[in-house]
């Protein structure tokens, strides 16, 4: 199914949108671009090359509570916090983030144990993807093209939006996608016309390049295990970095996370929040022994991680080349580059 | 002002000669990242490795932040702008460097480019200083006659401001940080090991990152880098979701001066103004 919209209605159709449940959309901060539950329809920007932020948080928040409970002198009162995600639609999501959707499916879905959290929030939420602009040349940190995917890729949307000159075209690629296009009343139908525009853009998508290598799976997966034991090169690729946790909460596929309890005098939360294998005290143990004690160690398992033991377990690479850890890393470690010369070790 | 080509080439030509003469044992300077525009900082050992030194207006790190993990007594020798140069005085004051282990390649320099947004970096974010505060090779010609602004113009808005309102832009902006450490990590002062932040016991913020928590985490780091903050801006620079951290510090290290007529970093003989006692001290904090 397709429908279009023209641009200047865009406000009304986040209106509409917003009467659907719950609206996650790209907003513009003072310096940056990134998605946040919408309250004003005019507070949505759809000219953004990409957001600081992944917008993994709609599915997996930074913080979600898991029980709450209050201790008593001789018995603990618990509550589970009930899991009732609304409906909702997160609007404007580029083809590299829609793709690590389905990467931490996987994970979250697919592994054997099933994670209520993300899976309720995910089933009720319709993803609108959001084609990236052919005329704006692609950022030079970006690689997604090297993970498979190309600015017009539809994967992990259940609606695929694309900017054409003056409207939105907007194809549904899932049946969840198509039921919440139907029920838009605001949008027109598409011609045969506009199904060719949409067709020909969709194929102006192939001619972005970005940073590109000829990555195998299986190959970088076996490679990476070779070099593992090759501390020379590892500490020399990492010599710069100061450890902090910022590429792995930018980036959309990493899903670590710490669960503690917090206690104010009697009333106790249980939490889950993003951890990173980035930190000192992620793998500290209560011995005081710390198996990753060193910066190289740290930033080899991050990349060991998603290039070659997601590859053994989920049978994918857990990235999307979406560049955000090289733009965000205060010191420009550039995971492209360090993979770059893994391969050729 | 030296071409930064020109200085590129001496970090060059003098890193090589001291690492073959082993007077030193390791350079800390810039090198190639993944493309012009993003270079790295680097450590080098070898004096074939000089080769690939690089210096442009990109090379905005504060490469002070890497001396202190090094074995004490190690032979270094570090590139260092300004700021770079007092966070390196504010080291040996505070005795986590030697002064006779190490080497400093000094750059002359304004100008220097924020990567992220391509806008010049000047009194707004840093201490704005052309010169380095000492050196032992000069890697360019001093600059005078540099007149940039003050470093604490940018507090007038901020001091202007009503307690409540104040207070209020700080919640604001700290609602925003997502605990990656990266302010900390990237600072040249923050090398406790460990961390308040990640002490289990006793924990003095929520690990989780609630607001209570982020106020106690950068509160208590500005406070704690009070007089020993050298207003060199890679905290702000760092943060992933850009919050002006550098406005705290600035504001602090106002008020340090103020009261003890010393800014951080400037003289090697300085003693950290939280640390020292003089009669002359002022007492109009505890008024």
């Amino acid at each position: 199914m397709l429908k279009k919209i023209a641009l200047e209605k865009v406000g009304d159709l986040v209106s509409a949108l917003m009467g659907k449940g719950p609206l996650y959309a790209p907003v513009r901060g003072e310096k940056a671009v990134d998605f946040q539950e919408i309250r004003n329809p005019a507070d949505v920007t759809l000219d953004f090359y990409n957001t600081a932020m992944s917008p993994k948080s709609v599915f997996f928040p930074q913080s979600e509570d898991m029980i709450r409970y209050k201790l008593g002198k001789e018995a603990m009162e618990t509550e589970p916090v009930p899991i009732d995600t609304k409906p909702s639609v997160i609007l404007g999501v580029r083809p590299c983030d829609a793709k690590s959707f389905e990467i931490m499916d996987r994970h979250f879905l697919g592994a054997g144990v099933i994670d209520p959290y993300w899976k309720d929030k995910r089933e009720k939420t319709t993803v609108i993807g959001y084609a990236f602009d052919p005329s704006v040349p692609p950022d030079p940190a970006d690689f997604y093209n090297t993970l498979g995917i190309g600015a017009f890729d539809t994967a992990g949307s259940d609606i695929f939006m694309i900017r054409a000159d003056k409207e939105l075209l907007l194809k549904g690629i899932t049946e969840k996608g198509d039921r919440l296009l139907k029920d838009l009343a605001i949008l027109e139908a598409g011609s045969k016309a506009d199904e060719k525009v949409f067709a020909d853009l969709s194929k102006k998508g192939g001619e972005v390049k970005t940073r590109f290598m000829d990555l195998k799976d299986d190959a970088v997966a076996r490679k990476l295990v070779d070099v593992f034991g090759n501390k020379e090169f590892w500490e020399k690729v990492t010599a710069a970095c100061i450890s902090c946790g910022a590429c792995t909460f930018v980036c959309p596929t990493c899903y670590c996370f710490d669960i503690a309890d917090e206690t104010l005098f009697r009333d106790g939360v249980r939490k889950r929040f993003w951890d990173a294998c980035m930190f000192t005290d992620f793998t500290l143990e209560a011995s005081g022994h710390n198996p990753r004690p060193r910066t190289f160690q740290r930033y080899r398992q991050k990349v060991c991680h998603k290039y070659s033991y997601h590859v053994d377990k989920y049978g994918c690479i857990s990235c999307v080349g979406c560049g955000r850890c090289t733009r965000s890393c205060p010191v420009n470690i550039d995971i492209f580059s360090v993979v770059q010369s893994a391969m050729k070790q | 002002m030296t071409a930064m080509k020109t200085i590129e080439e001496n970090l060059k030509k003098e890193a090589k000669q001291l690492l073959e003469s082993g007077e030193v044992a390791v350079v800390i300077a810039y090198g190639r990242g993944f493309d012009e525009n993003h270079p790295m900082p680097c450590a080098i050992t070898k004096a074939e490795e000089s080769e690939g030194l690089v210096f442009n207006e990109y090379c905005t790190f504060n490469l002070a932040r890497y001396l202190p993990k090094y074995p004490p007594k190690t032979k270094i020798a570090i590139a260092v702008k300004a700021a770079d140069s007092r966070a390196v005085v504010q080291l040996i004051q505070e005795e986590k460097v030697r002064k006779e282990d190490l080497v400093l390649l000094g750059i002359p320099v304004t100008g220097m480019k924020d990567q992220k947004t391509g806008e010049v970096i000047d009194n707004r974010t840093t201490c704005n200083l052309a010169n380095p505060v000492i050196h032992d090779i000069l890697l360019g010609e001093e600059i005078h006659g540099f007149k940039g602004g003050s470093p604490y113009d940018v507090l007038a808005k901020l001091e202007a401001m009503s307690e409540d309102e104040r207070w209020a832009f700080w919640k604001k902006e700290f609602e925003r940080c997502t605990r990656c450490f990266a302010c900390r990590k990237a600072c040249p002062m923050c090398y406790c090991d460990p961390c308040f932040m990640d002490a289990s016991r006793p924990r003095w913020a929520d690990k989780s990152p609630t607001p209570d928590g982020h106020l106690m985490y950068h509160l208590t780091r500005f406070y704690h880098l009070a007089g020993r903050c050298v207003d060199c801006g890679e905290c702000s620079r760092a943060c992933p979701v850009d919050i002006p951290l550098y406005l705290f510090h600035k504001k602090v290290a106002k008020e340090c001066e103020a009261l003890f007529q010393q800014s951080a970093g400037m003289k090697i003989e300085d003693k950290p103004a939280m640390v020292n006692y003089g009669n002359q001290d002022s007492d109009e904090m505890l008024k």
